[in-house]
């Protein structure tokens, strides 16, 4: 454990499947190993920023 | 509850006071944990005296039994006692006693803190009983202390806010002593992702807590200008605006029934595992969905105000976040039942309550995702659906866990196994009378019966009956419970270490009663 060498892609992938409750198993092992908790929360909070983004641009399209 | 143990056990050098002194000055973590408790469990019985109240008076049409008035300061009260004097208490006693056992810690992080975030609370909960004998009584404007009705009470209006940000000291020290036990101090091998569930749980609501209680604090501080030095941040008449406060509040309070629920996910998460006798389904999935839940719950907030006025756009994006959020929590239930497939099954009475859980919290669920859908809210909104969505999610949800998590840790804390028979006899009693109480409100509610009046037209009077005497029979078959407790404390079979067969993790390792003092040499995680 002495080098996290996850990338920015795998963090998303990580928070992705976490705002839907369900990681498999193997991928989860490597997050373990290769994630530091400072690139999945900072992931986490501008995933959130994007997911909200996301909802406005649908109400957009719906409203309009 | 550890108290016997501690005389057996102080044999580490420095003296102890004794009496009511030791309890004032106690820095020990399970002597902190049963002040929680007991402080809630008292509370529990104030609050819900005051439901009792409640139904007396809606057992019929009329007025028979209490004046409008005291029956909204009933209301009023019981909703902020239950919420802050209950069930929030009762999660941090857990915490104090079962984080430091289950992470292999010798106590919190921060003793003397926490010594201080117990004691205010009585004080606290000291102010808001008071209130009722003040002149006018006590705060009747509703436990979410919108404006204008707050700011134009008395004196007791004053007491509330000021309980508020007592309450909210102590959460922030509470919370802050939780992390940093958590962050600093678990055993070697312990890693975040050996944690058990009710751990992580329970450090995510404590980033919830700090994120949203100074929120809370801000919005009751600008009440109390409001009333007292003539600021107009919430009065239309000085340039104000009363809505800014729902959103205030609201942006509070959604993730504040999350800090009432996480703990009790955390808690069913380590329950069904032990009578399943299988590990947790999705052990990482949990940990995930519990952090997406936590950050989802700051953009859902005007749901609860989708009736004052907002932009058609707002509503949508409030109706859609509000249903997504539903996902990860749908996933949680999946993995309880999964967890249970197959499994060894035993049915003690801690697996009967998080069985209960799980299968009434759902239904809280499913309410609230009608409750999210704008137009149906506009229908529902402020009548007894809304009353009975979140007594589901609060009175099934969070209340029934932590009689789950009291009836399954009792063993460790009291050194003695409760009565079995009887703690079946309080759940068949409690989950009967539970869904008589609360399921016909659905109905009061889509026939259009509103919440918080004292009175009602007649054609609601058969199910208001029918939730009246489920509530009677609800409340004192509590009293079930509190005679159990106090039957394992004073004796009884002895428990094993283990306790529960299929137990798994550092707290069932140490004799049962926990020693007062545990794990001052951490243990190894392999
Ligand atoms: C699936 C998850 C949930 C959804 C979609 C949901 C949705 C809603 C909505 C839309 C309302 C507003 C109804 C109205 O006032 O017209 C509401 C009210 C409420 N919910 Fe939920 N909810 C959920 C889970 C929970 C949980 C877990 C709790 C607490 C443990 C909770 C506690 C409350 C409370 C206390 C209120 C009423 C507040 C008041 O007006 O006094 N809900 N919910
Ligand atoms: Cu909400």
């Amino acid at each position: 454990m002495a080098e996290h060498r996850g990338s920015l892609w795998q963090a998303a992938r990580a928070v992705f499947w976490s705002f839907f409750g369900v990681r498999k198993k193997s991928h989860y092992e490597q997050d373990a190993v290769q994630l530091t908790p400072v690139q999945v929360i900072v992931m986490g909070l501008a995933s959130a920023a994007l997911f909200v983004l996301i909802l406005l641009g649908i109400v957009w399209l719906v409203a309009n | 509850m550890a108290h016997d143990a501690t005389h057996a056990h102080d044999d580490h050098g420095h003296a102890q006071p004794s009496g009511i002194m030791r309890w004032l000055t106690t820095t020990n973590h399970k002597d902190i944990g049963s002040l929680y408790m007991w402080f809630a469990g008292i509370m529990f019985l104030i609050a819900g005296t005051m439901a009792l109240v409640i139904r007396a008076e809606l057992f019929q049409p009329g007025l028979q039994v209490v004046d409008p008035e005291f029956f909204n300061q009933m209301t009023t009260l019981h909703g902020l006692i239950m919420v802050f004097g209950v069930i929030m208490p009762a999660w941090a006693g857990f915490a104090n006693w079962q984080i430091p056992l289950m992470i292999g810690a010798p106590d919190m992080a921060f003793p003397r803190m926490n010594n201080w975030g117990f004691w205010l609370l009585p004080v606290a909960g000291f102010l808001l009983v008071l209130t009722l004998f003040m002149p006018g009584g006590g705060p009747a404007g509703g436990w979410t202390m919108y404006p204008p009705l707050f700011i134009q009470g008395g004196i007791s209006y004053d007491l509330t806010i000021f309980a508020v940000h007592i309450l909210g000291a102590s959460s922030i020290m509470g919370s802050i002593n939780i992390i940093t036990t958590i962050l600093n101090m678990r055993a070697p091998g312990m890693t975040m992702m050996k944690m058990p569930l009710f751990v992580w749980t329970w450090l995510i609501t404590a980033y919830l807590l700090i994120a949203t209680v100074p929120v809370l604090a801000g919005a009751v501080t600008m009440l109390l200008t409001d009333r007292n030095f003539d600021t107009h941040f919430f009065n239309a008449a000085g340039g104000g605006d009363p809505v800014m406060f729902q959103h205030i509040f609201w942006f509070f309070g959604h993730p504040e029934v999350y800090i009432l629920i996480l703990p009790a996910f955390g808690v069913v998460s380590q329950i069904i595992p032990t009578f399943a006798r299988k590990p947790l389904f999705g052990y990482a999935s949990m940990v995930y969905a519990t952090a997406s839940i936590a950050i989802l719950s700051f953009i859902v907030w005007a749901h609860h105000m989708f009736t004052v006025g907002m932009p058609a756009t707002a509503q949508l994006f409030f109706m859609y976040s509000t249903m997504l959020i539903a996902v990860p929590t749908g996933v949680k239930v999946f993995n309880w039942v999964a967890t249970m497939w197959k499994g060894s099954m035993t049915f003690e009475t801690p697996m009967l309550f998080a069985i209960a859980f799980v299968c009434l919290f759902t239904i809280g669920g499913f309410s609230g995702l009608v409750c999210a859908m704008t137009p149906v809210d506009i229908q529902i909104h402020d009548t007894y659906y809304v009353v009975a969505h979140f007594h589901y999610v609060l009175v099934s949800g969070a209340l029934f866990a932590i009689i789950a998590g009291v009836y399954y840790w009792l063993p460790k804390w009291t050194g003695h196994m409760y009565d079995e028979r009887l703690g079946k006899l309080h759940f068949w009693l409690s989950v009967i009378s539970m869904n008589i109480t609360f399921f016909p409100m659905h109905f009061l509610g889509l026939a259009g019966m509103p919440r918080r009046y004292a009175d009602y037209a007649l054609q609601f009077a058969e199910f208001n009956a029918i939730a009246s005497v489920g509530a009677f029979l609800f409340g004192f078959s509590q009293l079930i419970f509190l005679y159990l407790i106090i039957k394992a404390i004073k004796g009884g079979q002895k428990a094993t270490d283990q306790v529960w067969e299929g137990a798994e993790g550092l707290e069932w390792t140490v004799p049962s009663p926990a020693p007062y003092h545990t794990f001052e040499t951490a243990p190894v995680v392999k």
